[in-house]
This record gives structure tokens, sequence and C-alpha cells, in this order.
């Protein structure tokens, strides 16, 4: 029933619309192509070297999609995932500058973003009567106010010691190692959702809780991992995002879980849960990356951007119900 | 399998269109991109060696070359005036102006467009930081990339700029503003600051300079600061915490706030509820019209500011002097910023600064004028 | 035995066990910062959390159909940066034409939002989320990076004054009127039923899409009313004004009881939800926390009540199953 992957219950409704985009996953293509064309166009800057210089910043971002896929494929959400950043950001600089070995800093980093997630987990498993947007919006405030209460006056920390930092900041060739370590992520997690057992468990949780709660699956144990795994991912980000920042502030990370949810959602994947994969927010994650690098070099303003953002999300989930819509029309004329 | 096959080919369009793309616009571009190159290269010894003789004698004039702010975040009129002053400046010398306005007021948002700064091949990036640390990795590598790095209204770490455009000194910026509180306070009694953020740098500085002087004149021993409370720079918050200092310190004589938005919505909140308890600090003209006088009906005696369009002028033709050679960011070094004289290139506490002057006082005499000028 | 009755009464209802919240965070604060409940606190406490006050009704309205709306505070900007800019450039100063067209730029909002959530079936977070973009831009370009500030809204910002009643006629009103019509007419049922099952809603008669629609637009409606109500209380208009506050709107729903399964709700639980967020916002400066540890509390606050309110339910819910075993 579930099919070889995921992708059979993918968003994109059956009928006369498939054949014309094939799958969502297909246009995200093509529009990521038109993008780049788009930038060449607006752009005489918008070349390779340029764009990968620009991406790091970019990626950092890229890692939480994986996690926030999984969680919104549960027909969960988690709007903490930008405070985690800040946090594991924050903890990260006051162990470098503590004069831990760069191991350990990573160590830090990356566990107090699992820690983070585990939290949300447990109260979301544990009170599943919470709608997890209201869990992760106290998550959220509690978890910077954690970093701004360490942070002190002040609110900025500076790792003094950035050779470790500069290490993963190194580029192979002209490609950025974030970006090496992105795609690795990206194999593992999107083969993970759309090839395993555990992957289809999560669709049938995210269709209809209770079915799958009876048919013998872990409900509550895979949304403590869903969550948990989101917290590392995004302690993970934080990792790259120091190394482009080399300091974190009261203020890092503000508004990236809307980001990332945007990605996701631009990319196929459903809010309402069990629809969707991981490679069309992959896509998705990308396109929006070259977009703001294509207008930002245009020098476009910020916020027009933002308005271009917002068009495209909103275009991108009317087109498949549209399609809907007319196909109900047209079936119920002919009948 | 069908899908698979596309997939595919759509793969294989998209990364023919891609490295098609890339060589188009790499070529298209060479001349472009080798003519930045060469400037810079051009420009960048001549900073290194740092000797004023070897400098290249070229006109005071930026004929060609482009200048690029960064501030701190767009829909902020401070800014705006900023950015007004700075484009006047480079387009008098000839050169392009770009203003960049970040999306959110973070450090996160700037470096974004820094890296797109990068990218365009700017000849100098003026950046108001919204973070002293966390820019320190993008500035290192535009000026790898051969770009002049300076900061104005809030400064970075010296060693990721070459020099600091500052609207008046720290020290003098806390003395003035202690000096209105004791003033207005009449000698003695409670005062509170109402702040931005916690992490606001040069709010902190002001901060930490006011207290310092306190500290330094016996003269200030009856002044007592009771609290300095954050508005986060958001109108309700601002109020929230104006109320409740009211509330707490029933003996308070003066609020003090070095924040535009913070000392409007004091300022509202003072005058409104007809409090005896009076108001300093950094203020627009424009945002307080209505609140400064002298007499009791006007919550706010007299604020200061400087004048930001002559900030940002001077931060342009400091943007044209680093990148023509006249100036290297070096202690001592004077230049010619256009009709506003000469400057000379100071240390303060380690950080080389160019210093625009004294605060400027608003009063009931002089605050419509101003802000008939739009500031 | 009374004590178990009394136990009773508070575990037994919703709003009961909200009140007993409410008490507990008064008296706690009273104690730490006695004066805390003098009038003009109390006055103040009303006017400065007036947006979250009236928003929060509209987030009732959206919650009780399962949908939620995070594009408010940008529509508030909106409206409220249009009435600023058209006061700031002298085009328009009649104070009730402001409201009108700052309300009318609201309707617009949250019409869109409801066509396409109810004619395109779009997840309402997800539309929401590109409308609080797209109207956030457009506060951003309307202003121009400029700001309207107190002598550009001389006049207008008298409605909303320290010691005016305006503030408070509005709350007033818009809380009886909703009042009124959750629970005595028919457009309230019929957002209940749409909410408590949406298919047997449709079945019954009701125009379920007409319904999304119009509790929609009642959102944009009230958003865009805020946002003149904002620019009037404060005298400012910014772009970025009340970013992210979306989200004290929709916790200040949940704490007062409103589900986001949609179908359960009262207006007079949103309204102590609210109050409960708005006594936090008040409180937290005057009961000597420190200034920097503020958002912290605010969310262990917030989060605790979230908490609390499951346990209380839980509680309701096993002690009828026990009488209904009797």
């Amino acid at each position: 029933m579930a099919g070889k992957s995921g992708r059979e219950i993918s968003a994109v409704p059956e009928g006369g619309l498939k054949e014309k985009l094939l799958t969502w996953e297909g246009a995200l293509i093509l529009i990521f192509v038109a993008v780049n064309i788009l930038g060449v166009i607006i752009s005489p800057v918008y070349n390779a070297t340029n764009v990968l210089r620009e991406m790091p910043k970019y990626l950092a971002e890229a890692f939480m999609v994986f996690g926030m896929g999984y969680i919104l494929v549960l027909g969960d959400i988690d709007i903490s995932v930008g405070s985690i950043v800040c946090l594991s950001a924050t903890m990260a600089c006051f162990a470098g500058n503590a004069g831990l070995p760069f191991g350990v800093v990573v160590l830090v980093c990356v566990l107090t973003g699992l820690c983070c997630g585990m939290f949300n987990g447990l109260i979301a498993t544990k009170f599943t009567e919470l709608p997890t947007m209201i869990v992760t919006l106290g998550t959220q405030i509690v978890f910077r106010g954690i970093a701004e209460v360490s942070l002190g006056s002040g609110g900025s920390i500076s790792m003094q010691n950035t050779e470790g930092l500069s290490l993963i900041a190194k580029k192979i060739g002209p490609f950025p190692i974030s970006f090496f370590v992105l795609l690795i992520f990206a194999i593992v997690f999107i083969t993970l959702l759309s090839k395993t057992t555990f992957g289809r468990k999560l669709y049938a949780i995210g269709s209809n809780q209770t079915a799958a709660k009876y048919a013998g699956i872990n409900v509550q144990g895979s949304r403590f991992f869903c969550f948990s795994l989101l917290g590392f991912l995004s302690g993970v980000s934080a990792l790259f995002l120091l190394s482009t920042l080399y300091g974190a502030n009261t203020t890092t990370g503000n508004g990236f879980e809307m980001e990332v949810i945007a990605m996701c959602v631009f990319g196929g994947i459903a809010t309402t849960g069990g629809k969707g994969n991981l490679i069309g927010g992959f896509i998705a994650a990308f396109i929006i990356f070259c977009l703001k690098i294509a207008l930002g070099q245009r020098n476009i303003n910020t916020q027009l951007i933002l308005v271009i953002i917002g068009l495209m999300l909103i275009v991108s989930v009317v087109i498949p119900g549209l399609g809907s819509y007319f196909g109900a029309k047209k079936k119920s004329t002919t009948k | 399998m069908k899908k698979k096959v596309l997939g595919l080919l759509l793969a294989a369009t998209m990364s023919i269109g891609m490295l098609a793309g890339c060589g188009g616009s790499g070529s298209a571009d060479t001349s472009a991109s080798t003519d930045t190159a060469a400037t810079t290269e051009e420009a960048a010894p001549a900073a290194d060696t740092s000797s004023e003789e070897a400098a290249p004698a070229a006109a005071a004039s930026g004929e060609g070359k482009t200048y690029a702010l960064v501030t701190k975040s767009a829909g902020n009129a401070f800014m705006e005036l900023l950015g007004q002053g700075f484009k006047e400046a480079v387009e008098a010398s000839g050169g392009t102006a770009i203003i960049k306005d970040p999306a959110s007021a973070t450090a996160d948002a700037q470096i974004s467009e820094i890296s797109s700064l990068i990218s365009q091949g700017v000849d100098s990036i003026l950046v108001a930081a919204n973070d002293e640390n966390a820019l320190q990795a993008v500035l290192q590598e535009a000026s790898d990339a051969g770009i002049k790095i300076l900061t104005v209204d809030s400064d970075v770490a010296a060693n990721s700029r070459a020099v600091f455009v500052n609207q008046a000194s720290t020290e003098l910026i806390g003395q003035t503003l202690l000096d209105a509180c004791y003033d207005i306070a009449g000698g003695e009694g409670q005062y509170a600051i109402l702040s931005a953020t916690s992490q606001a740098t040069n709010q902190n500085a002001w901060i930490e300079a006011m207290k310092a002087a306190a500290e330094a004149d016996s003269k200030y021993a009856n002044l007592e600061l009771v609290e300095v409370a954050y508005g986060d720079d958001e109108p309700q918050k601002s109020t929230d915490q104006t109320q409740a200092l009211l509330e707490k310190y029933p003996d308070l004589k003066v609020i003090c706030a070095p924040t535009t938005v913070g000392i409007a919505a004091a300022a509202k909140v003072l005058q409104d509820s007809g409090s005896s308890v009076k108001l300093t600090g950094l203020g627009l003209p424009s945002e307080m019209v209505e609140y400064i006088g002298e007499d009791d009906a006007h919550s706010c005696p007299y604020m200061y500011l400087w004048n930001m369009i002559d900030l940002g002028n001077l931060a342009g033709y400091t943007s044209v002097a680093l990148v023509n050679g006249d100036l290297t960011g070096a202690v001592g070094d004077t230049y010619e910023a256009g009709s506003m004289g000469t400057f000379e290139v100071v240390d303060v506490n380690g950080a080389t600064q160019v210093i625009l002057g004294n605060p400027f006082k608003f009063d009931a005499s002089n605050v419509q004028e101003w802000a008939d000028k739009g500031m | 035995m009374k004590k178990k009755s009394l136990w009773q009464t508070l575990t037994g209802s919703r709003e009961m066990s909200l009140v007993a919240v409410l008490i507990v965070l008064l008296i706690v604060i009273t104690i730490l910062s006695p004066s805390f409940l003098s009038p003009t606190n109390i006055s103040q406490i009303f006017r400065n959390n007036a947006l979250t006050l009236l928003m929060a009704i509209g987030m009732l309205c959206v919650m009780l159909t399962a949908g939620i709306d995070i594009s408010i505070t940008s529509t508030l900007a909106f409206a409220g940066m249009t009435i600023g800019m058209l006061q700031k450039y002298d085009v328009i100063h009649n104070t009730f034409l402001l409201f009108l067209i700052g309300t009318g730029i609201g309707i617009v909002c949250g019409l869109l939002n409801g066509v396409i959530i109810a004619k395109a079936k779009v997840a309402p977070i997800i539309c929401t989320m590109g409308f609080m973009y797209i109207w956030r831009g457009m506060a951003y370009v309307v202003s121009g990076n400029a700001w309207a500030s107190g002598a550009d809204v001389a006049g207008f910002s008298d409605f909303g004054k320290e010691g005016s009643p305006g503030p408070y006629i509005i709350l007033i009103v818009a809380y009886v009127i909703f009042f009124i019509v959750m629970k005595w007419t028919r457009f309230g049922r019929k957002i209940y039923a749409v909410g408590s099952n949406a298919e047997a809603a449709r079945i019954s008669g009701i125009n379920v899409d007409r319904t999304v629609i119009s509790v929609y637009t009642i959102m944009g409606l009230l958003a865009g009313l805020a946002g003149v109500l904002s620019v009037s209380i404060y005298a400012s208009a910014q772009p970025n004004m009340q970013y992210a506050k979306e989200m004290d709107v929709i916790a200040a729903c949940v704490i007062g009881g409103v589900s986001m399964n949609g179908g359960r709700g009262s207006v007079a639980g949103t309204f102590l939800g609210a109050l409960i967020i708005a006594i936090i916002a008040k409180a937290l400066p005057l009961v000597g926390i420190d200034a920097i540890a503020q958002n912290l509390v605010k969310g262990i606050i917030i989060l605790a009540v979230v908490i609390l309110n499951v346990i209380t339910q839980r509680m309701m819910d096993h002690q009828n199953l026990v009488r209904r075993e009797m």
C-alpha cells in the first residue's frame, strides 16, 4: 500500500495536474533552474564562485530542513529551532572560551541542541493533549531566555580561539565543507524516510495517529525521536553558523523556524502530516537560497524579497489546491 | 520507472543549465570583475605599505568607484538619515553609493548583505554593526578580497576594520547625559536609565561611560542610579518599563533614555500621565517635537543627538578617502572630508576613530527647526 | 466534604480553574509588589495590552474552526503603517476615517486569507505564513524607511491617550458583541459546528466555506483595528511594530482553554487567558526580576500554565469517569 517510498503519498493530487507537472519535485527542479537563469540575467556577478562563496551562511540553515521535514510528516511542528540554534551557539562559545579543545566544543554545541530537542520531545509526548505548536512556543521563549541569562548584560560573546571554526569553514575545491556534510546528511535522512520501515511508520503516524498506534507502532517513541533529531540538527546548524559568525548573541537564529518551515512546505511537505518528502524540501531550500543571493546581488529591498518568498509560498500551496478544486468541479459537471 | 528516467533527465538538464549559466556569466563578466580586481589590487599594496608618500596622489574623487553602506535594519528612520548623508557625500565625490538595509536588526542579516557586497566587488563597505563580535569572519573575508572596511554609529572589534566613524566620543556622551540628569534632578536624587536591548553595543558603552563619570567626581555622590531597564526598542515594552519605573521608585526624578524609540515612548508616558518625573537622553527631533519644553506640560526639557546626516556625510567622505589612499586608518592621519573640513584619526582606548563632534543639544528653541529639516 | 466540593468546582470548569490560576498569580505579585492592584495599574494593564486582548477574540474564532492565523501582526503593521503615513504626509487627519481605512485594510487581508484557506484548501498555518511575510514586507514598503511619530499623529493619538476611554470602549464593545455572538447567535453556533466536525456541519446544511471565510475576515478586521489602535495608543508607527507578537495572542488563547483542534473554547476563557499574559507582561518589570531574566521567566510561566491546564483537564476527565461509574 505504502509502495516503494513515501513518494506515493506525496502532496501532489492525483489527476490532471500530475500529468502537467509530473511531480512536485520535478517542478521544483525546473524552478531551481529557472531561478539560476534569472540570477544570471539580473545580476552580472551571479556565477558559481560567488554563489558558493555566499552559500555557507545559508547552508547552515538547511540542516534543520531534514528534522523539520520529519516533524511535519508526523503532523507536528517545532517553532523553537531558532532558539535552540541560539542556545547551542552560545554554549559552544562558552566552552571554546573556557579553553576546551575544539572536539569538545563541537560536542557541547551538538549536545546542547540534542538536549533541547529531547526536552521538547519529552513535553510533547508526556502531555499529548498539548499541540506541539504551543509546547515549542513556550520552549522557544525559554531556550532563548536561558541564552540571554547566560550571556548577561552585553548579550554577545565571541569565540576567542577561531582555529577550529576556520577549519570547518574551509573549502574543498570551490565547495565549502558544510556542503559535503549537508549532502551526506541529505542522503542519510532522505533514505531513512523514504526507503525504510521507520520512515513508513512516520508517514503512518502522520496520516492517522490512532490507527498507527493500534497497528503496533510506537507512536510516542517515534515522536520523541524526531524532536530529539531536530534538536540535534539544530545543534549542527549552530555549529556551521558559528563558523561564519565566530560568535553568538541574543538574536542569533531569530526567525529561522519560519524560514525552515517555509522551505519544507515549499518543498511539498504538508503541515497536516503524512505527506511530502524530503527531496522536495532539500531542493526548495536551495531555490530560496539562490533566489535570496540573486536578488541580494541586485540590491533589491530585503523586505521586498520577503514579499516575493511569501508569494511563492502561497502560490506553491494554492496550485495543487486549485487543481483539486477544478478537478472536483469538472467531475461534478460531467456527472 | 518513468518517473525515475524523467528525474534523471531533469537533473541532467539542470546541471547542463547550471554549467552553461556559470560559464556564460563567467565570460560575460570577466571584463567587469577583472576591472574591480585590478583596482583593488592597486589599492591594497598602497594600504599595506602604509607610507603616505607611496599612496597614489589620486584626485579626491571617487570616480567609477562603488561605496557600500550596510545599515542596522530596514524601516529605521534613524538609519535612513545616515544613508541620506552617505549618499550625498559619495555622489558629490563622483562615486556610486549602494545602501543595504538588512531585513532585521541582527548580525545574521548583516552577514548576508556584506557577503553579497563582496560578490559585487565594491570598493568599500561601511557597517553600522548590530553586534561587535559576530561580523568578524565576514569582514575578514571582505578585507581579504581587498575591500576597505569601516564602521559607523556602532563599532566592531578594532582589528576587523580600518577606522570607526564615531558620532561623538563615548566618554563625552556619557558625561553629557550624566550632566543632563544632574542638572534636571537639581543635583541630587534618583535617576533611572531606559535602554534599548541588553546587547545594544553603543547603548551599553554610553551607560558604562555614565557610570564611570559618576564614579569619577564626588559632585555626583547624591545622584543615585536606581535601575537600568530595557525596552527593546519596542513602544509597548518601553511603555511597560517606564510605567514600572514610576511605580517602583516614587522618588524618581529623572529618566535617561539613550535610544530614539525608548525616549519617545517614555516621553509619551510621562507627558500623558502628567508625571513630575522628567526625561532626557538621545532622540530624534522629529519624534520628540511634541514632548520637548521647559514647562510642566512637557516631559522633556532637553535632549541630545548629533546630526545624523552629517554623520553619514563624514562616513561617506571617509570611505572615499580610505579607498583612494588619502587615509590608511593609522592614528594621526588627516584627510579632507569635502565641505566639512579636515578630520584626524585619533586613538581611543586602542581603537582608531574619527569623531564627528560634540553631542548637539535640542531644546524648545531649536527642536521644531530641526524637525522641519527632516531630522 | 466541603473541601472536596470546592476542589470540584475548581477543576470542574475550565474558566474556574483559570480564575484560580489568575488569583494565585495576583497573590504572588501583590506580595512582591503591594501596590500592583491599584486602579492606575489595572487601567494600564488593559491599555497596554489592548492589542493582544482585542486580537485574541479573532484568534478564538479562527481556532474554533481548527485554524490558526500567524499573519495578524503583519496585518496590524500594514494597517498601522498605512494610516501613520497618511497622517505624516497630511493626507487624512480625520480619526473616524483613519479607523475606517485601517480596519478596511484588515478586512481585505483577512478576506484573502479566508478565501485561499476555504477555497483552495490550503493549511491555515501555511497560507497565513505566506501573508505574514507579504504584509510585513508591505508595511516596510509603505513606510519607505520613515516613522510616523508624536507630532505626525497629534490629534489622532488623543483617542488612545492615557485617560481617554477610547481603547477601553473598543475592548468592552468587542468583548460584549462576541460574547453574545458566540453564545446566542446562529453564526456563533455555526463556528463551533464547523470546528467540531466540518463534515457533519456541511451535511446539516451549514456553508462551511462561507463560515471559514467570515472567521478569517473577522480576524483581519480585528487585526486592522488593533493596528489603528496601536498607532493611537503609542503615538508611533514603525514597520516592525508588534513583530512576532502573534505568538502572545495564540498563547493567550491556548492558556484560555481554546483547543487548537477546533470546536472548544469560549470568549470568557480567552479573556482570562489574554489577561494572564497581560498581567505577566505588566508584573515582570515590577516584581524586581532582573531585566535580562524577564523573558526566561515569562516563558517558564507560559509553559507551566499550559501544562497545568492539561493536568486539570485530565483530572476533570477522571472525575467525570468516576462519577459515571458511580
